[in-house]
């Protein structure tokens, strides 16, 4: 009888530990994890002396290459502001020349910037926030990447976050990364893949019905998409050349309840994280989606922005019993509980666009 | 049914969430009650080591400190987000007032982006609250750190309290935390201002690195707005910027000319709420490095409702009138002569 018990324990344990959010055979994409979607930056420094992966030298390191290996022959290699080979008192093969004057011998002061580069959507507008508040903005190009370069910084830690809008002026989730800039060098950030944005056309589906699920991202990218409910599917498509993306998704495996979908996207070994989480439906009837016009959550003063002006409005709020004229607006675009705190704040925090 | 078999129908990775199974299979099974009970219970310690467990750590740089009388020392506040992305933090830290003195606050390299709350000790008590929007998701985010002096022998310790991270999920969900408190030991007189030969170890802290801060605070937009959901409508003013050396110390607002800076907090009530004149914003830090910013005139007032203009041509009119009819006297009376 104890050997039974034992196996049993033994049982109970092992199907506990191997449930869904460890391994699930179910999925049509083996996740480890489906919530935690770990997209790489990488961060580099040009000016500490260090040479680091995407330089092709720092400063005094030139990770061993000289004149000769750089196809001439002889002479002395340097490394340029920008961390790459400045091969300008390197020397060519025949007769030598004279040499050269010396240099004016100015002192350039250093300058502490950051440079970002990574994906967005094709002729997208791109926004990069510094410690939450609008730090520069540019526009994608045709391929989606994008370049965006900060100075004027003091050394120390940032929070940098960046977001993008698609053609159909719909926002992208934030993409929030830490960085410590380096006072004096150029600090490179690179690798940032924003997540597709994601959209329905119906915000209640008859079951057995397809809802459309859209939206934009890299052209070329591999876009999947999950539905959640009891069960997590998970679809792959590929986004178009101008990067939109668009899947026809068969209700009927759902249940009659409320469902959410969000997308990653995937293009040669980077991945984005995980875009917006958007609901629906699934009922008796088919409900054309209404787009999204006006931010809702967070936007206190709707201007269809979630910034400092909201913040300092609810900040004002702040342990003090709210106003007639308050009250609405907290119960609908904050927590509803009639009070703000902590939990309101998060919530514009989760919605915020700087 | 045997309950072996019945086990075979289980399957290794069975249908998710589908505990009636399991419990019906269960059902069948012949045994006492006891038995029963050590197997749910034997059962139930094995879910709860089998779930893994997040949870937020905020702790100190150090469990334990030893420390002299009078010696200076810097408790950095720190949380380590076990993987989550969390974009709000409030707490408490206590210390002993009898045997520590706070000297500083230091927030200037906070993951913290604005604060709700801005660190300030009352009653021995440091109370803090902020977000950091977008959320962040780190090993060892420095919330903010503290400078104290050891005032007396003794031993006590710095706790955590209170403490509320809430989850960057849209809805404020909050994360489990896990606290972890500084443990202290104050003995004898620390020597004056005498390096240590041997360098710190773990538990004797570092020398306080005195913050030379020469930088200004970060280059900042103010913002005017009106809302009818505070001042009654009326315009206002919202300012913050960030500071990565000392951090911010205060702000001060100018809106005349000729008025001084005065110290104000964001969201400031503008006096000209006709919003025709410049507005100017001085953020100080906590060493007194300061930045200017200038908010031009929201409603700039047409050239010719400029009355200080009309002023000042006429008091010109007035001056040479005046110098003409001076100049022509004088001249008549030289001639006279």
């Amino acid at each position: 009888m104890k050997r039974k018990i034992y196996i049993l324990i033994i049982f109970i344990f092992f199907s506990s530990f191997f449930r869904g959010e460890v391994f699930d055979f179910n999925h049509k994409v083996f996740a480890a994890g489906a919530a935690t979607v770990q997209a790489t930056i990488k961060i580099t420094v040009c000016g500490n002396n260090i040479k680091e992966t995407g330089e092709q030298c720092d400063g005094s390191d030139l990770g061993g290459a000289t004149c000769s290996s750089r196809g001439f022959s002889g002479g002395t290699l340097s490394c340029g502001a920008s961390c790459d080979f400045n091969t300008s008192a390197c020397t060519s093969g025949g007769g030598g020349g004279g040499g050269g004057g010396g240099g004016d011998g100015g002192y350039v002061a250093p300058v502490t910037s950051v440079v970002f580069s990574g994906r967005a959507y094709p002729k997208s507008a791109v926004t990069l926030l510094k410690d939450a508040q609008i730090a520069a903005t540019t526009i994608a190009g045709a391929d989606a990447n994008f370049q965006i370069s900060i100075s004027g910084l003091a050394g120390g830690n940032y929070i940098f976050s960046v977001y993008s809008e698609d053609n159909k002026g719909s926002r992208s989730s934030l993409l929030t990364f830490p960085v410590s800039v380096t006072s004096g060098a150029t600090t490179n950030v690179s690798g940032i893949f924003v997540a597709p944005t994601i959209a329905v056309d119906k915000s209640e589906v008859k079951r057995g019905d397809n809802i459309a699920i859209f939206g934009q991202s890299v052209p070329g990218s591999e876009v999947t998409i999950s539905v959640n409910s009891d069960e997590e599917f998970f679809n792959k498509i590929k986004a178009d050349a101008g990067g939109a993306y668009l899947y026809n998704f068969d209700t009927s495996v759902l249940e009659i309840a409320q469902h959410f979908t969000k997308a990653k996207a995937a293009l040669d070994g980077a991945i984005s994280s995980f875009s917006k989480v958007i609901s629906f439906s699934v009922g008796t009837k088919n409900i054309t989606a209404i787009p999204e016009k006006t931010i809702l959550k967070g936007d206190s003063n709707n201007d269809n922005r979630v910034n400092l002006v909201d913040f300092s409005i609810a900040a004002y709020w702040y342990k003090r019993s709210l106003s007639t004229a308050f009250k609405p607006i907290e119960i609908e675009r904050l927590n509803g509980d009639g009070k703000i705190d902590l939990i309101d704040f998060s919530i514009m925090a989760f919605y915020w666009t700087g | 049914m045997d309950w072996v078999a019945a086990s075979r129908n289980f399957q290794f990775f069975p249908p998710k969430r589908d505990p009636a199974k399991a419990v019906a299979i269960f059902k069948q099974i012949p045994m006492t009650k006891i038995q029963k009970f050590k197997i749910v219970l034997a059962a139930c310690l094995l879910l709860f080591a089998a779930i893994p467990v997040f949870a937020a750590e905020i702790s100190f740089d150090a469990k334990t400190r030893e420390l002299k009388v009078n010696q200076l020392f810097e408790v950095g506040v720190f949380i380590n987000t076990d993987g989550e992305s969390i974009n709000a933090v409030e707490g408490k830290i206590v210390f002993p007032e009898k045997l520590l003195k706070l000297k500083e606050i230091r927030d200037g390299n906070s993951i913290i982006n604005f604060w709700i709350e801005r660190p300030k000790v009352s009653n021995g008590e440091v109370l803090f609250s902020g977000i950091t929007p977008g959320g962040f998701i780190d090993k060892q985010g420095l919330i903010f750190s503290i400078v104290f002096r050891a005032r007396q022998a003794g031993r006590g310790s710095v706790e955590i309290r209170e403490i509320k991270a809430l989850l960057n999920d849209g809805k404020g969900t909050a994360t489990n935390t896990t606290i972890s408190n500084l443990e202290l030991v104050i003995s004898g007189l620390a020597p004056l201002e005498t390096p240590s030969l041997t360098g710190p170890t773990a538990a004797t802290p570092p020398p306080v690195v005195e913050n030379k801060d020469i930088d200004l605070p970060e280059t900042f937009e103010p913002m005017v707005a009106s809302d009818s959901a505070i001042f009654d409508g009326k315009y206002f003013l919202v300012f913050a910027t960030q500071d990565k050396g000392s951090g911010i110390g205060h702000y001060e607002v100018r809106e005349k000319f000729w008025a001084g800076f005065v110290t104000a907090a964001s969201p400031y009530l503008l006096q000209n709420q006709r919003l025709d004149k410049k507005i100017f914003v001085k953020a100080i830090d906590k060493s007194g490095n300061e930045r200017v910013v200038m908010l031009p005139p929201q409603k700039p007032l047409p050239w010719y409702r400029h009355y200080a203009i009309f002023a000042i041509l006429l008091v010109l009119i007035v001056v040479g009138f005046l110098l003409k009819k001076l100049w022509s006297r004088y001249f008549t009376k030289n001639r006279e002569l």
